[in-house]
């Protein structure tokens, strides 16, 4: 569905120079510095998935999804999306996929959300029918019905960006562009969102990219994800085989029913203590969870007991402080 | 085409029916605008009270000049303010104009849909008014082809103006925080096309003929409507070039802005 080769992006960034003579100096001279936004990117994807595209501010995360949607020009490389140049293609290629960007709205400020909807209607020339199923629909599901009628401008955050998404899936799109789609969200908010991407990927079979810096998004949404460090890919593949890959240790949380001063235990080491509760490090690979909780059980009385995963956090962390990734 | 059209027409819906819910401010504006035209109409009228005329033109004459380009610039400036370089540069920036890009209508059509400025209207009336009593202080017999000649010119001169917003706004891709640069071309442009042309150095007057051809959109329609003699003898259908010159200018700033957004599309923002 989407295949990107060795794509590029560079950036000439011009000097500034201030003033009245500079502005006129700005138009003729040409020093430069060359930024690489994206540098050598490659990946596929395919029909139906659904995608976290992650990486820190200015890892070239934004260059990437306005290269997939058609707004920038690739300097080098290959970018086909369902056999169309997204550039060169627009209004064909636009016409065919949804994009949302959290901090904009594609919504018409001083007018009711409902208006909004119906111009969007006869922009994207929507059949009445599937318009009014879709919306019905997305009506129920993203609970639109109070502010309907209410204008754009005087939404809440949450409230705008249901508006938002429900604008970029009226016309039945093959493949949903979500660039930040929490960001400034409250829990509740955030997880209805999340809940719909989910619904609208597996009911519709609508492909989703989605680019966030919030890893829960990626951590509850996303089969496959993506990282992207200074222009270039660090890791892509599943979540799991990242944690596996390279996620830190473990973690055993131990309820101890008796006071013991040293609960040392073969093939874990102690991370800390709090009262009676006491917490494990073990590597995975190493040792099983099973393995180390019977050596426990076998030395000392346990009243409660709890495994904890390696928090993606943290990988992506170690990830990028560490560069584990780099050759 | 006809869906650029439709949609356009639902576009410009929006822009009103979203302006009409500031109705105190538009009001205000209204007036505003409105007198605004009224007092420089004014100062000029009281320049002509010290020095009598402008390189040999009367009051009335220059006034119908000056109206002309008034009134024409207001309405272009009502229809065309999608691409007026200040408010689009602040488009650009915010990515407003990105969300455009994102839809599958032609671009010129969306940024013509994205603003329209009822509130011009005041200017455009009172244009007219000025425009109106400036033709009652000018003694001369009006003809069929001088009323046909008078209508050309407005037309011909939105579309000059239009072209010059859109080689404004287009500016914006390359240089957005130097819009004083941009109004050289816009309210420079205005300047020009409502004085007497040959008042200016004959530098400037070639560029204005030759190069960007203001000086038939608005001086030699005028020699004509107003019979007045041709300093520069040019051929005898020369006020008749001004849908041409119009059309040309315009023409040219839309390949511009062809150019400007595939710039724009390989450097972003």
């Amino acid at each position: 569905m989407i295949r990107v080769e060795n794509l590029s992006k560079h950036f000439k960034v011009f000097k500034h120079h201030r003033g009245a003579m500079g502005t006129l100096r700005n138009l003729f001279t040409r020093q430069y510095n060359l930024v690489q936004a994206v540098n050598g990117l490659s990946f596929e994807i395919q029909p139906g998935e659904l995608v976290g595209y992650i990486g820190p501010n200015g890892a070239g995360k934004s260059t990437t999804i306005k290269m997939l949607t058609g707004l920038l020009v690739p300097t080098s490389g290959e970018l086909s999306v369902m056999g169309l140049l997204p550039w060169r293609d627009r209004q064909k290629y636009v016409a065919r996929v949804g994009a949302v960007f959290g901090q904009r709205t594609t919504l018409w400020w001083d007018l009711p959300v409902i208006e909004s909807l119906n111009l969007l209607q006869h922009i994207y020339k929507i059949p009445a029918a599937s318009f009014k199923q879709n919306l019905d629909e997305f009506r129920t599901t993203l609970e639109l019905d109070p502010f309907l009628d209410t204008p754009v401008r005087a939404l809440s955050l949450g409230q705008r960006m249901r508006a938002d998404i429900c604008a970029a899936l009226l016309h039945d799109p093959e493949i949903l562009f979500l660039d930040e789609p929490t960001i400034g969200l409250d829990v509740v908010a955030k997880e209805r969102i999340r809940q719909f991407i989910q619904q609208v990927n597996r009911e519709r079979g609508t492909t989703v990219i989605l680019t966030t810096h919030d890893l829960s998004d990626v951590e509850k949404l996303c089969q496959r994800v993506m990282i992207i460090d200074r222009g270039k890919l660090l890791f892509e593949g599943q979540l799991d085989a990242l944690k596996a890959q390279f996620g830190g240790k473990r973690e055993l949380l131990v309820d101890f029913a008796e006071d013991y001063p040293s609960p040392q235990i073969e093939g874990a080491e102690i991370a800390g203590r709090e009262g009676g509760r006491v917490s494990y490090r073990f590597a995975r690979g190493e040792i099983a969870a099973s393995e180390l909780i019977g050596r426990i059980s076998a030395k000392y009385r346990i009243r409660d007991l709890e495994v904890r995963e390696p928090q993606i956090e943290e990988t992506i962390r170690r990830i990028y402080e560490e560069r584990l990734l780099e050759n | 085409m006809k869906h650029a059209l439709n949609l356009y027409r639902r576009l410009l819906g929006v822009q009103i029916r979203s302006q009409m819910q500031y109705r105190a401010s538009f009001a205000l504006e209204l007036v505003g605008t409105g007198l605004i035209a009224l007092f420089e109409y004014a100062s000029l009228a009281l320049v002509f009270e010290r020095f009598d005329n402008l390189g040999g033109w009367t009051l009335g004459q220059v006034a119908f000049l000056y109206d002309m380009a008034e009134f024409s610039f207001g309405i272009m400036d009502m229809i065309f303010a999608g691409f007026d370089p200040s408010l689009f540069g602040q488009n650009v920036r915010r990515g407003t104009f990105d969300q455009l890009l994102l839809r599958p209508v032609n671009i010129s059509v969306q940024v013509l849909g994205s603003e329209f400025t009822l509130r011009r209207i005041g200017k455009i009336i009172v244009g007219a008014g000025i425009f109106a009593s400036a033709l009652a202080l000018n003694p001369v017999a009006w003809t069929p082809p001088k009323a046909l000649l008078a209508t050309l010119m407005a037309v011909s001169q939105v579309a000059f103006f239009g072209g010059l917003f859109i080689i404004g706004a287009t500016i914006t891709f390359w240089t957005v925080e130097s819009i004083e640069v941009v109004n050289i071309f816009t309210y420079g442009g205005n300047y020009m096309i409502s004085h007497p042309m040959h008042i200016f150095p004959a530098g400037l007057r070639q560029f204005f003929t030759y190069i960007i051809p203001a000086i038939f959109l608005a001086y030699y329609p005028a020699l004509y409507i107003l019979e007045l003699p041709d300093p520069f003898r040019l051929p005898a259908f020369a006020p008749w070039l001004a849908p041409l010159a119009g059309l040309s200018v315009l023409m040219a700033a839309l390949a511009f802005w062809r150019f400007g957004i595939r710039y724009y599309q390989s450097t972003g923002t």
